[in-house]
């Protein structure tokens, strides 16, 4: 059977400053060397909500100040709501950085009113003040919440101000091995949500990753066409001797 | 006064004691001992030059701007000293100063022409009055240490607000967030751009900064694109638009899209301090490629070129060069140590597609591992040499005609001590 999946890159000319794209890159190479047929859709300000929902797996990533909150009205009372129905039906999704902290209920900033958030994700994140660092840094972590991949490792750099908590509902995804982390005191990293994870790893987090890449196609497949699918093994070996020699570096 | 001499005495002795055990030509700490001691000594410097300071801040082209308007300059009868890339922080500028100073502080030198790391501008301004501020572009760069391109862009708004109105400010007209700049500025503002119709583009790369309005948030509207963020741009809601560029048309010494712009920022600097046009156009010609920046070497006998390529906007601008020169082989290293920033997402933000699948590829530097990894997903063929004096041997050994090195910054002083035999700044 001949698989095709489209993506749905979400502002992709405002959310996308720290090497985002290698998510795509990443996820569209791996399709293709499977022969899955693969479609990105940018999906930005001007772009209506039935090419949204034509996706089958969605991404959104990080961004400056300015060009966060240029994108926040769109995302919080168009788009937003519409990407929340999409993930609670299972549709794959990975928010990465800002779009994790977007996809929550607030962000509340050192100074000033609370920025809501999109109330996708069942957490909300707090700017500790001047004083407190920002969690710069190569980083590290262990799976501990998606099955498939449970004890798999995660290699990422992080730069974030913000100390993320986690709700009821969102499960953490991995355990901190090197570096802060959601928010520097649990001890846990990014979140998972159905078929919906979050990180703190910004920018390209799949290609050091591909287990998690792998697995996001998996579930987009699954959940497309309604049945078990075991996706062809792909060799990466490349990607593996990356991620061994960050992890060995920083662990 | 008797602060100030013991700060030179202290901070040349130090940059001796550095220069003669070979650790770095001075460096910045003989700077940093002297403003420790005399935190103005910078202001009391400045006013010995005689005729003025020239300042160039800017992601990319710095070096090459600066070195270009020192040409200038020096060709019309003055003598002019100038900082390096690897000490544009204050204590680096302070102490290239200091080097050349004598215990009174007297600095015999018509002009000084200094680039400024992005992060230092505002302070500098703060403390002395140039003649002439030039603000080059701002692109997405080393994220971790510098911060992202608008936060950067709201210091410098602050620091030109409060800057004397004595000093000129020279802006690039085509980047809307350092053009909008000069709406902050009650001085004399002078706008420089391009306008060569066949080099435009009409669709943006994917690593651009400043495509929306800097004045109301709304999209920008581009008529043509140059690169990355940089084009004929206006704002269909409030009306803002790319002022017309008074310097457009000088003619660059050196390839590449990017030397340009450097070109007509170093003619609109010369042309504010009085220097005749004919005198502008010779001297230009006799502009050389600055340290790192399409330096040519010869490495085992094989001719090499050396383009410093150190964030995306820089790097596609270098890959496009290269491709343009015909090149046959290439060697790309990335490191990823302080002076490079230690995050080396970017990779991801440079369009490496754009690579022949003919031209031979050899990566190298601290994460040869990512750069091989981007590469792979670029659909290209590739060689990986973590040991960067086997990587130059090799690549040089292999080139069919001249070898381009698109090299970090870190990454291109190792590169220059490996062909050198020593080491440089």
């Amino acid at each position: 059977m001949k698989f095709k999946l489209t993506i749905a890159w979400l502002y992709p000319d405002l959310m996308s400053t720290y090497g985002d794209r290698g998510n795509l890159i990443c996820l569209e190479k791996r399709c293709s060397w499977r022969k899955i047929e693969v479609e990105i859709k940018n999906i930005t300000l001007e772009t209506g909500i039935s090419e949204l929902l034509t996706a089958d797996l969605l991404f959104m990533g990080g961004a400056q100040d300015r060009q966060q909150k240029v994108a926040a009205d769109d995302f919080i009372h168009h788009k937003g709501p519409v990407i929340k129905r999409m993930i609670n039906s299972d549709i794959p999704a990975l928010f990465v950085c800002a779009a994790y902290q977007a996809a929550g209920y607030y962000y509340k900033p050192y100074h000033g009113k609370d920025i809501p958030g999109a109330g996708i994700f069942d957490l909300y994140t707090e700017h500790p003040g001047d004083q407190k660092q920002r969690l710069i840094g190569n980083c590290a972590s262990e799976i501990v919440n998606l099955s498939e991949l449970k004890g798999t490792t995660l290699v990422g750099f992080e730069n974030h101000g913000g100390r993320t908590y986690l709700g009821g509902k969102m499960k953490p995804l991995a355990k901190v091995l090197t570096g802060g982390g959601n928010n520097g005191e649990d001890g846990f990293e990014g979140g998972v949500y159905r078929h919906a994870i979050g990180s703190y790893y910004h920018g390209p987090l799949l290609p050091k990753n591909p287990q998690l890449a792998d697995w996001l196609i998996a579930r987009a497949l699954e959940v497309k066409y309604r049945k078990k699918i075991k996706l062809q093994p792909l060799v990466s070996f490349e990607e593996k001797v990356a991620h061994k020699k960050m992890l060995k570096s920083i662990t | 006064m008797i602060r100030q001499t013991a700060a030179l005495i202290i901070g040349q002795a130090v940059g001796q004691f550095s220069r003669l055990l070979n650790l770095g030509a001075g460096g910045t700490w003989p700077g940093e001992l002297a403003l420790s001691i005399d935190p103005h000594i910078l202001k009391n410097l400045a006013g010995h030059i005689r005729k003025g300071i020239v300042i160039v801040a800017g992601t990319n082209g710095k070096t090459t701007t600066t070195l270009m308007i020192k040409t200038i300059l020096e060709a019309n009868g003055n003598s002019v000293i100038n900082n390096s890339s690897g000490a544009n922080l204050i204590n680096g500028i302070t102490a290239s100063l200091i080097r050349q100073a004598d215990i009174w502080g007297r600095l015999n030198c018509d002009y000084a022409v200094l680039e400024t790391d992005e992060n230092s501008l505002p302070a500098i301004v703060e403390e002395i009055t140039p003649n002439a501020v030039v603000c080059l572009n701002l692109f997405r760069d080393q994220l971790d240490r510098y911060g992202e391109v608008d936060v950067i862009t709201e210091k410098w708004a602050l620091a030109i607000k409060n800057m004397n109105k004595k000093t000129a400010l020279i802006l690039n007209s085509d980047d809307p967030q350092i053009a909008f700049l000069g709406k902050k500025y009650a001085g004399k503002t002078v706008y420089f751009g391009l306008n060569v119709k066949k080099l435009q583009k009409y669709s943006f790369e994917h690593a651009t900064d400043s495509i929306f309005c800097p004045n109301c948030g709304r999209r920008l509207k581009f008529a043509a694109i140059y690169y990355s963020h940089l084009g004929w741009w206006q704002c269909l809601k409030c009306g803002l638009k790319r002022p017309d560029p008074e310097f457009f048309n000088w003619e660059s010494p050196l390839p590449g899209l990017y030397n340009k712009y450097n070109t007509q920022a170093a003619a609109a600097v010369a042309k504010t301090l009085g220097v005749e046009d004919g005198l502008i156009a010779k001297s230009l010609k006799k502009v050389s490629p600055a340290f790192g920046r399409q330096e040519e070497l010869v490495h085992q006998g094989k001719p090499l070129k050396l383009m410093l390529s150190k964030n995306p906007a820089g790097f596609n601008e270098s890959l496009r060069t290269v491709i343009g020169l015909k090149a046959k082989n290439i060697l790309l290293v990335l490191n990823d140590r302080i002076p490079d920033g230690r995050d080396v997402s970017w990779i991801w933000d440079v369009d490496f597609e754009m690579i022949p699948a003919k031209v031979q590829i050899t990566v190298a530097g601290d994460r040869a591992l990512d750069l091989g990894l981007r590469m792979k997903y670029a659909g290209l063929k590739y060689a990986v040499e973590t040991v960067l004096s086997n990587a130059i041997n090799k690549a040089a050994g292999q080139a069919e005609e001249k070898l381009y090195v698109l090299p970090t910054y870190s990454a291109m002083l190792d590169i220059r001590k490996i062909i050198s035999g020593k080491k440089i700044l």
